[in-house]
């Protein structure tokens, strides 16, 4: 039967066994086959759609593996099958649970619990990822760059990509090895961790995000259009009185009226319509100033 | 500014490394940061096209793609804003301001693409149940090389376009509009910062945004020096947690101190 080519509809009517037509354990992944699948990760959303999103590319990550675990061609192709389902996580930790199931496929444990192992971590890791490494990682790094990209230094750029990369992938390659050598076990200290790990990150993460807001949200009136005169005194709105009041004033109530709007349920998409509107809206009242005519 | 077939040319195939590098690699290399200085390089102004990666950054700062759901494309909006800032000599600012529709129109396009490419998931179950391995390593290829082609045009055709077509177009739109982009563009980044607080924001934490804003708004700090003292507050409050832990006799303790286990659970919940 496994060398007869299956069809599309025999795919779909497929119920995929739970055990192996060879049960025989072999310890077969080397430290290189692991370090090969770290690199093929990086094609996780190769094949991203909205049906499996990450599932195509989780399989490609694991086929060197795969290949080498499964001599059976049967039950290769029931492993490939069952790995390409609905799969989903964060492309940094992926590797972790990539650790953790090619051990168990090594095992040969039972398909179905593979599957659940599998379907149980990448929820959590994906949440845990999202928070770390795209609100607190890329804001910290790209700030620092940022910092130097606006005086027009080349460093910006290159100091963000180094930043970024030695955290990336250090922590792809190290948490493939944690999660193949420790297997199942790792999961409870994973989670302990990372619960440790995404408190001091929001610390850093919202230091970093205030500071931001004061450097880099450009909210200010027109000084010269808006002033007015007290006797003999010239008062500009903006310098004489709201800068006084604090700096960066009205960027950080623009903040927070963007997260009060966003905890509203209201999505980013209408709060960039909304800012393209105040800022076209006082710029034609004089409340903005208008750029010098282009050459 | 003239732009020479092959200055476009590299513009394009960047566009394209950086479509694929959005979504498979992820060096970040297509963040606006960077894809402001190459293509400031291939157009010869590399000072103007740090500044307008730079900024644009910014502005994508909290726009990322939480649990998958796509933002305004962050590559097209790199690419397009740095654009118009050399082509059409605009202000950075501005350059966001007009950049910005461009990047929702492009996410609408990523959609589609993801929706439109469930039938390779199904050809690749065939694939694997048969166990051809070789089949799926090449049908991976088909998205990037779908993304490179689109990207690769997107990027080619303003770029050498640009000065003939935009900046007429840019030159005929009146100042005030203009000034209105520039606000706009200014005030953009508030949105991603909006974003990056309605996840980490909790008042137990305040005290380090409230910290991180004094600093940078009083003191004039930069961001790095910022990020360690905050980095050396976390780093005293982990080890502070690890021995009231230790000393905590029998009962383990929560991983984060008693005072704020409740709220880390919650947090947990969260997603963070």
């Amino acid at each position: 039967m496994a060398s007869e080519e299956k069809t599309l509809k025999q795919v779909e009517q497929t119920q995929i066994p739970d055990t192996y037509q060879d049960p025989t354990v072999r310890k077969v992944i080397t430290e290189k086959d692991l370090h090969k699948m770290v690199w093929r990760s990086l094609m996780l959303q190769s094949s991203f759609n909205y049906e499996r999103m990450q599932g195509g590319g989780w399989t490609y990550s694991l086929i060197p593996g795969l290949k080498k675990i499964h001599q059976n061609k049967t039950d290769l192709g029931y492993a490939l099958l069952d790995n390409l389902q609905f799969f989903n996580t964060h492309p940094f930790l992926v590797t972790f649970v990539q650790g953790v199931i090619l051990a168990m496929e090594e095992n040969k444990e039972n398909r179905s619990t593979i599957r659940g192992i599998k379907v149980a971590l990448m929820g959590p890791l994906g949440g845990i990822g999202d928070a770390l490494f795209w609100l607190t990682l890329l804001p910290i790094t790209g700030g620092i760059g940022v910092s130097l990209s606006e005086q027009g230094n080349i460093f910006g750029p290159i100091l963000f990509l180094i930043l970024f990369n030695l955290v990336h992938f250090f922590l792809i390659f190290w948490l493939m090895d944690y999660g193949y050598h420790t297997g199942t076990r790792a999961i409870a200290t994973m989670r302990e961790k990372t619960q440790e790990i995404s408190r001091a990150a929001t610390m850093v993460g919202l230091a970093v995000v205030g500071g931001l807001t004061a450097s880099y949200v450009k909210l200010a009136f027109n000084g010269t259009t808006n002033s007015f005169s007290i006797g003999k005194m010239k008062m500009n709105i903006q310098t004489g009185i709201i800068d006084k009041i604090m700096p960066a004033l009205m960027p950080v109530a623009y903040v927070f009226f963007c997260y009060w709007m966003l905890k509203k349920g209201r999505s980013p998409l209408t709060l960039i319509g909304i800012t393209l509107l105040i800022g076209l809206i006082g710029a034609a009242v004089g409340l903005f100033a208008w750029p010098a005519a282009i050459k | 500014m003239e732009v020479s077939i092959w200055q476009a040319l590299l513009v394009g195939l960047w566009a394209g490394i950086a479509a694929i590098d959005q979504f498979n690699g992820l060096t970040h290399i297509h963040r606006p940061i960077v894809t402001g200085a190459v293509i400031g390089i291939i157009l010869g102004q590399p000072t103007v096209g740090i500044i307008t990666g730079g900024t644009l950054e910014l502005v994508w700062a909290g726009m990322v793609p939480l649990a998958g759901a796509q933002p305004p494309n962050v590559v097209i909006g790199g690419v397009i804003g740095t654009l118009f800032a050399i082509l059409s000599k605009l202000s950075p600012t501005t350059a966001v301001g007009i950049a910005v529709p461009f990047s929702v129109a492009v996410q609408a396009l990523i959609t589609l693409l993801f929706t439109g490419m469930a039938p390779v998931a199904h050809a690749m179950d065939v694939a694997g149940l048969n166990g051809e391995t070789k089949t799926i390593d090449r049908m991976a290829w088909i998205e990037p090389a779908i993304l490179f082609v689109g990207f690769f045009i997107m990027g080619f055709l303003p770029a050498l376009f640009g000065s003939n077509v935009i900046t007429p177009m840019v030159k005929a739109i009146p100042l005030w509009i203009l000034g209105g982009f520039q606000a706009a563009g200014g005030i953009m980044p508030a949105v991603g910062f909006g974003m990056l607080l309605k996840i980490m924001w909790k008042v137990e934490y305040a005290p380090f945004f409230v910290a991180g804003f004094i600093a940078a708004a009083y003191l004039k700090m930069e961001i790095l020096p910022i990020a360690l003292l905050a980095a050396a507050f976390a780093a005293y409050d982990y080890f502070a947690n690890q021995n009231r832990k230790s000393s905590g006799g029998g009962t383990p303790a929560p991983a984060s101190g008693p005072s704020t286990d409740d709220d880390d659970e919650e947090d947990y919940s969260n997603g963070i």
